[in-house]
């Protein structure tokens, strides 16, 4: 029995080195994680590469495709197991832990000279950094706006709500029968921080405190929503996805959502009368900051993937595909071109002026438990937002002073 | 029981089973019926019980998306849950069999170490099986989703079939020996036929086991080419929401070819599933 | 090998004592003359016992190794990972979701498997009374079990949604409740509707295995209980269920097991909320390992899983578990 293992074992480890060796070719290979799934996205992205790749022959890129609700945890074991792509795609608040597990390349230095750096917005730049030092490069940027049905407001006599004060107004009188007034996703999870942290953030906070005055009416704003019944309790059960769904049928009146829903919002509502305008403004304006960065992964093929991206980041190159993506550019002189006819994409550019982006700080998914776990405690009741606060508060200091 | 009674007894009992069925089967109802619905109308406040607007869309859909085909799927699925269900009958009916008929030492060790094996939930499996299937080479392969579903299929087969090898009276298999038989024939032509049922019931639930496993097969499995179907649930199940119309169509898709297996399949799961009754 | 222990195998094995040939002989005969009797059995669970010991043995050790050592976000790639015993497993155990979760585990559990077990007896039981409907049916009862999971829990997340939820609506326009009620919003009624969507999931297990269970159970048994006067009832409960007694067993143990390790419905239903209170054992380590990147800890969590499944099964081992010798 032992010889038997033995000698399996033994042919195990020479298929294993045969066939590792069998590979040792000429064109060096890029592998790039992505988790689009849209038949569109991946259409443009497959042409992105295909681009490169005929642009010169020393470097092939290859795409794979693995979907974002998996994307994370593919990711952790690929890591664990050393199999990683060269480059993945990465949710701008995410980058900085993957930095910190070692699994991305610090590029800082490769990048120095490039003198393109200077053109991207600060804010996807430094989702991009961890302790100062860059490990990626923003793909593209969105943020969220505030969408509201036309019909649903001139009825009531209402006018797009400008500040807190407004929203709660315009909200509760647009609220009759089924219909809401209000809606924003609050699932306990990165969704639901994303959205959170405009008011949060609205109110004059960073995106660390939430214990003081500001963080409690940021909080309250949410719970006196759902106690005047204009928003419903749902939200915490409610994607961005689900919360649009509702939009688009007509129970509910605005909802704050991002750019990437008007392609389906457009197909599946083509008679709805809708907008969208800047998000009502607590003490300051503010917007969450959404999109993916590139992350160099540690390896062999860093040089290769640098050339890759570089070509991407070409302002010429990008303008070919970054509308297909439905992304706004994450560099400025690129940003400046887009959307020239369509209006409601406008409205999120300009939006992007003060959105802010999330963290970044290695242990960015607790704090965002924290957080989203305070907003869902004052919508359901089970704590007021004082208690909600100082509760988060807590848990976001223990995690920031821990080294 | 006279025929009028045998016949009012048929009837109560067929309405009462055809209740029970459309009660049961409502969310199933419920399914179908979404993915016909426009994706407004799935949100309508009441509630629609059968679409206004019929949507086609959602079944079209299924065929192509991007990277994803779906007959390309389905023969990923299928090859690999009837390994999974081939491989687990092979391992396991021998190991019921001996656990069953033979004295030995350490038998509820044995039992216990079968359901130990189960006791872990499936998130930390795969790092330490993803790391096992990387240093011998099979990512990627079809063969690692087929190891890991027999994981699942071996122990709950052995413990199903321990009951049904035990039932089977010592005095058959005495009879076959003085017949002559050795152990295995009598193994195979007695025991086998016996438990038959068993071992039906244990390959249907392994295939389906490996068929609705979704963990394994996304997970050590990246090419969208090797996949078996229910990775293309992520085709509706995306970064930005639900599509539920589609969601509900690729539901139904999936499971009418398991429903057809069955029905073709029905005169020999039907028969040994119902046959084995110790006579006499 | 020594006279004496020769002498001791030869009367263990009860084997004649032959002149002049005491010698116990050869190594394959001695290998031949222990499998010869009840041993060989050992041979004919190996195959499977290795497999699964290769497959799973190494992720149940590696397990409970990340659950001793500190591995988060700072530590996944240094190369000495620190130990530190069971300093994760205090953390836990103060932890109030954790605590909450093992109560809700063993709720969740406790309720599928006593409803899923029965309304499955009752309907195995019921389509083993011989009509023509009956095959049909039953088999069509299997569907919900062919459902890919993700897909089963999206509907009843959406049947129970308060506002466009068809069960609400059905509620109402029965008259049954007067406004929507928040399913998934409150802890208590979450948790109710997660028992209900599995135990819809379970019943075709329980139903088909108890269905053949049934039909090993000779007629002539039944006919001879009707003849001495057992009533249908009588007849149930002394003859059919400890026919059945294997079957039974092995139905609800390992449904105890199946159903403490349920993730799916959990996660995509209610992602362990509203706020932390329908988290399962197996929803807070996935959480705590892929989302908050604690992997220790996430071990941790599914050690304690583990631990709480293995003394279950120990303690069925040992109490309730027939040997089922061979007759």
């Amino acid at each position: 029995m032992k010889r038997f293992l033995v000698s399996a074992l033994v042919i195990f480890a020479m298929l294993a080195v045969v066939t590792s060796g069998a590979f040792a070719q000429s064109k060096k290979t890029v592998t790039i994680w992505n988790y689009w799934e849209t038949p569109k996205h991946q259409e443009t992205l497959a042409r992105v590469c295909k681009d490169f790749n005929s642009s010169q022959d020393k470097i092939e890129v290859v795409t794979k495709y693995i979907p974002f609700a998996d994307f994370k945890k593919q990711l952790s074991i690929g890591a664990a197991a050393s199999e990683l792509p060269d480059i993945a795609i990465i949710d701008n608040p995410d980058h900085a832990s993957y930095s910190a597990m070692g699994i991305f390349a610090d590029i800082t230095d490769k990048l120095a000279s490039w003198p393109d750096l200077k053109q991207y917005f600060e804010g996807p730049l430094n989702s991009c950094k961890l302790n100062g030092r860059l490990h990626g490069i923003p793909f593209g940027s969105n943020c969220l706006s505030l969408y509201y049905n036309e019909d649903m407001l001139k009825a009531a006599g209402a006018k797009p709500p400008k500040t807190w004060d407004e929203l709660k107004s315009v909200a509760l009188k647009t609220t009759k029968g089924n219909v809401h007034g209000f809606g924003i996703s609050s699932v306990q999870n990165e969704e639901g921080t994303f959205g959170f942290l405009c008011f949060l953030w609205g109110s004059g906070n960073t995106s660390f405190q939430i214990g003081n005055a500001n963080g409690i009416r940021a909080l309250s704003l949410v719970r006196d929503l759902v106690k005047s019944g204009a928003m419903p309790k749902e939200v915490i059960n409610w994607t961005q996805g689900d919360v649009m769904n509702q939009f688009i049928s007509g129970n509910l009146a605005m909802m704050v959502n991002g750019p990437w829903q008007v392609p389906t919002m457009r197909q599946q509502a083509p008679n709805l009368k809708w907008n969208v305008v800047l998000l009502p403004v607590g003490a300051i304006p503010a917007s969450d900051l959404g999109g993916e960065n590139f992350g160099v992964v540690k390896g062999d093929k860093v040089d290769e993937a640098i050339a890759f991206l570089k070509f991407v980041a070409n302002p010429a190159e990008m303008k070919t595909y970054i509308n297909d993506f439905g992304y706004i550019a994450s560099r400025r002189d690129v940003a400046a071109t887009q959307f020239t006819d369509d209006p409601i994409m406008k409205v999120f550019a300009a939006q992007m002026a003060s959105a802010k982006p999330r963290g970044p700080h290695p242990r960015w998914p607790e704090i965002s438990d924290a957080l989203s776990l305070a907003m869902n405690e004052a919508i359901t009741g089970v704590a007021t937002p004082e208690a909600a606060a100082a509760k988060a508060q807590k848990t976001i200091d223990t995690i920031i002073n821990t080294k | 029981m006279t025929n009028r009674a045998v016949r009012l007894r048929s009837a109560v009992l067929g309405a009462v089973s055809l209740l029970i069925f459309v009660v049961i089967m409502f969310p199933l109802y419920w399914m179908v019926v979404t993915s016909l619905k426009m994706e407004i109308e799935i949100f309508k406040i009441p509630p629609t019980l059968l679409p206004h607007v019929l949507n086609t869309d959602s079944y079209f859909a299924q065929l192509q998306h991007g990277d994803f085909n779906m007959f390309r799927s389905f023969k990923n699925s299928f090859v690999i849950s009837a390994c999974a269900m081939l491989m687990g009958l092979v391992l396991a009916i021998p190991a019921s069999y001996g656990i069953a008929r033979f004295t030995f030492k350490g038998k509820r060790a044995f039992v216990l170490g079968f359901l130990v094996t189960q006791m872990l939930p499936v998130s930390v499996l795969l790092t330490p099986m993803f790391i096992i299937f990387k240093s011998v080479h099979l990512l990627n392969t079809q063969l690692s989703a087929i190891l890991a579903d027999v994981t699942i299929g071996v122990p709950f087969s052995v413990l199903i079939l321990i009951g049904y090898f035990a039932s089977i009276p010592k005095e058959l298999e005495d009879a076959s020996r003085i017949d002559g038989c050795s152990r295995f024939s009598a193994f195979l032509r007695i025991f086998l036929p016996i438990a038959s049922p068993g071992v039906i019931v244990c390959a249907v639930f392994s295939f389906l086991y490996g068929w609705g496993d979704l963990a394994y097969g996304m997970t050590f499995i990246q090419d969208q080419a090797v996949r078996p179907i229910t990775a293309g649930i992520f085709n509706f199940l995306g970064q930005y929401g639900t599509k539920w119309s589609y969601l509900s169509a690729f539901a139904v898709v999936t499971i009418v070819p398991v429903i057809f297996i069955f029905v073709f399949m029905q005169k020999y799961i039907i028969s040994g599933l119902t046959s084995g009754a110790v006579k006499g | 090998m020594s006279l004496s222990r020769e002498r001791a195998t030869q009367k263990r094995l009860a084997l004649p004592r032959i002149a002049g040939r005491d010698r116990a002989g050869t190594r394959m005969n001695r290998l031949r003359r222990y499998f010869r009797h009840g041993n060989i059995g050992y041979l004919f669970v190996l195959p499977a016992i290795t497999y699964m010991v290769l497959l799973v043995g190494y992720p149940i050790v590696s397990n409970f190794i990340l659950s001793i050592q500190d591995v988060t976000v700072t530590t996944l790639n240094a190369l000495g990972k620190p130990l530190v015993g069971l300093r994760n497993y205090q953390t836990l155990l103060a932890d109030g979701v954790l605590q909450r979760s093992i109560g809700n585990t063993f709720l969740f559990t406790v309720c599928c498997i006593v409803f899923q077990f029965a309304i499955g007896f009752a309907l195995a039981l019921l389509f083993n009374m011989g009509f023509p409907l009956a095959k049909p049916i039953r088999g069509l009862l299997m569907i919900p079990w062919m459902i890919p999971m993700t897909v089963t829990a999206l509907m009843f997340k959406f049947m129970f949604s308060s506002n466009v939820g068809i069960i609400n609506q059905f509620l109402q326009a029965c008259g049954i409740i007067k406004s929507p009620v928040e399913w998934l919003l409150e802890p208590r009624s979450a948790m109710f509707s997660l028992i209900v969507a599995n135990i819809w999931i379970g019943i075709p297990f329980n139903m088909i295995l108890l269905s053949t269970g049934l039909t090993t159970i000779p007629n002539h048994v039944k006919e001879a209980a009707a003849m001495d006067g057992a009533s249908k009832w009588q007849s149930f409960l002394f003859i059919i269920v400890p026919m059945l007694k294997p079957v039974i067993e092995s139905v609800l143990i390992l449904g105890f097991i199946y159903t403490f390790k349920v993730f799916d419905l959990v996660f995509v239903m209610t992602n362990g909320g509203p706020v932390n209170s329908t988290h399962l054992l197996s929803t807070y380590s996935y959480k705590l390992s892929f989302v908050l990147f604690k992997y220790s800890q996430g071990a941790a969590t599914a050690n304690i899983l583990f631990l709480i499944l293995l003394a279950v099964s120990i303690f069925y081992l040992k109490f309730i578990y027939d040997d089922r010798r061979a007759e």
